[in-house]
């Protein structure tokens, strides 16, 4: 190695990062009922518990239900506004897209208090429209970004090339543009998806009774008991979560994804 | 001879600056025709006019004698090659090339029959069920005429297709081109800004500079006889010098003789460069005007000749072009 002190930063960080996910890892398989490192014996009983937990299933699934509907919605706005963006001759284009990307500057706890103070008190909506309204802002920016990369990436020439051909625009569109840019869509969804079941400050502020999202219930939890049933559920959304950015990974790449938000 | 195209007054502006000024052009049908010209002279804005992909600002585009103006692109049955070849990364070689057919709603088992051939005649049959990303550069751009063939097109364009290839590449591509030109008897027009293609490739050639049309007319036509000095030194001719009565004239460095005395020029030898099978002497000579001017002569290799000698020049009357003042 060239750079020891470089390295060594680098050795730390990843340390940093990944030993107290090991620990949680390690305590679920736990056969004890105590939260402790290391692990007293191996068990799946605090897996077996967790899945038959009907507040964190149930608040799993709301989670999903948010999550697939707030990704949906955020494609839906974010890829058109995208292309318009970028292909058409949008006025204040940079403005525009400014907008779009805004939730990833302004504080989500902002956000959520704004959210609070006009869907809820002011227009009377439930806790699960304004959850989707805010979580769909903020997965906002995954969309325009992601998009606008694949976009920034495909030859404008080939559009033409379908036009000249005899396509529509339209068809063009469809038979070209859209196929070129499956990758990108499908990584940036995947990607909110998962930004969304994790959200834990706009979910903690616009909760209600009838509808909780995963990441809250699971704060819930902790605050009454400690017990390794909670570092059974964390390890079961962390597998799923991985095993979406892996096929985020394999698909698009993520310095195409994020080097697309740092650009 | 019918024109396939014509342009009658076009004029393309971008905001402040006139990309083609006015033009009139008819491009004769059957034959291949280039737009030659530097970066920037308006040669790929016409080609794109043409194509409908930019509307001009003014003026009529004819194709087959109807005005198409206004008609977009897939209205026009045109064949373009761009100069990145623009291949669909998502399709086969073959689905690259049936698409417009497809388009076209021709029946599967014609389209594929129309496809094969098309492939063979670009030399490309074996590979139709590849992605495009497999292929070579020259493969790439075999596939992306075959897909502008393949419609048929009323004109094939072709926008600087050989500027990604290597060298060598290139020059067997011109050979195939003009093949396939015969072959077809499409009436193709090509946008260059090498002179050695043009040269080589073109029925006709259109020399554009600064948005306007400086020459046209076949390659044995304009060579010999550049328009003004820009063509002549667009076509490389580097000598220019004034005779006894004003006139601006030019010369290749080829045409000039250089002699150790005798009729001619008066000149001194300034720079020998050697090349292989000639030299090439920079020579400061006096010309029939009397002013001094730095010439350059190609000359076979075995003339001894050191810099500050003394020489003559000789530029034949037959090579010597007269240039508007």
């Amino acid at each position: 190695m060239k750079r020891p002190i470089t390295a060594a930063l680098a050795v730390i960080g990843y340390v940093i990062m990944i030993v107290p996910i090991i620990f949680v890892v390690a305590t679920a398989f736990t056969a004890g009922s105590t939260l402790r490192f290391p692990p007293d014996g191996i068990s799946l009983r605090w897996f077996d518990e967790a899945l038959g937990y009907e507040p964190f299933i149930g608040a799993a699934i709301s989670s999903l239900e948010l999550a697939v509907l707030a990704t949906a919605l955020a494609l839906l706005v974010g890829v058109p506004v995208t292309l318009a963006v970028h292909r058409g001759k949008l006025p204040g284009k940079g403005l525009v897209e400014g907008l779009f990307l805004s939730p990833l500057i302004v504080p989500e706890l902002v956000v959520g208090l704004a959210l609070f103070q006009q869907l809820m008190v002011g227009l009377d909506l439930d806790n699960f429209s304004t959850l989707l309204v805010g979580h769909t802002a903020l997965m906002l920016p995954y969309a325009v970004r992601v998009t606008g990369a694949s976009l920034a990436l495909a030859d404008p020439a080939l559009e033409e090339a379908a036009r000249g051909l005899g396509a529509s625009p339209l068809r063009a569109f469809f038979n070209v543009t859209l196929p070129i840019l499956r990758p990108g869509i499908f990584s940036a969804g995947l990607l909110s998806a998962v930004t969304s079941f994790n959200n834990v400050p706009l979910s903690l502020l616009l909760q209600g009774r009838d509808f909780r999202t995963m990441p809250v219930t699971m704060l819930d939890y902790v605050q009454q008991s400690y017990d390794p049933m909670v570092a059974a559920a964390s390890t079961l959304v962390l597998a799923a979560t991985v095993v979406i950015a892996v096929i985020a990974e394999r698909t698009v790449g993520f310095a195409k994804i994020f080097g697309g938000i740092n650009q | 001879m019918t024109a396939a195209a014509e342009l009658i007054g076009v004029t393309q502006r971008f905001g402040s600056f006139t990309a083609v000024d006015e033009i009139d052009l008819t491009v004769p049908s059957g034959q291949l025709t280039t737009l030659l010209g530097p970066s920037g002279c308006g040669k790929t804005t016409t080609l794109r006019m043409i194509a409908g992909y930019s509307a001009p600002t003014s003026g009529t585009i004819r194709i087959d004698g109807v005005d198409s103006t206004r008609t977009p692109p897939e209205k026009r049955n045109l064949g373009m090659v761009f100069q990145s070849y623009a291949l669909f990364p998502h399709m086969t070689v073959a689905d690259n090339v049936g698409y417009g057919l497809k388009l076209r709603k021709v029946p599967a088992a014609e389209r594929r029959a129309r496809v094969m051939e098309t492939l063979e005649l670009v030399g490309l049959a074996h590979l139709a069920d590849r992605k495009p990303k497999k292929l070579s550069g020259g493969q790439q751009q075999r596939v992306a005429l075959a897909r502008a063939i393949a419609i048929r097109p009323k004109l094939l364009l072709l926008d600087e297709p050989l500027s990604n290839l290597d060298a060598r590449l290139r020059v067997q591509m011109r050979a195939e081109i003009r093949r396939i030109q015969a072959e077809t008897r499409l009436t193709v027009i090509l946008v260059t800004h090498d002179q050695d293609e043009a040269l080589e490739m073109s029925d006709e050639m259109v020399i554009m500079n600064e948005g306007r049309i400086v020459q046209q007319g076949s390659p044995q036509q304009v060579f010999p006889r550049p328009a003004d000095r820009f063509v002549a030194e667009f076509l490389g001719y580097e000598n220019f010098l004034t005779a006894a009565d004003g006139t601006p004239l030019t010369i290749r460095p080829e045409h000039l003789r250089i002699a150790e005395h005798g009729q001619g020029l008066d000149a001194k030898v300034v720079d020998v460069a050697f090349r292989g099978v000639d030299l090439l002497v920079s020579l400061d000579v006096v010309d029939p005007s009397g002013a001094t001017v730095r010439l350059r002569a190609d000359v076979r290799g075995d003339t001894p000749l050191a810099p500050g000698s003394s020489v003559t020049v000789i530029a034949p009357d037959d090579h010597l072009v007269s240039l508007p003042r």
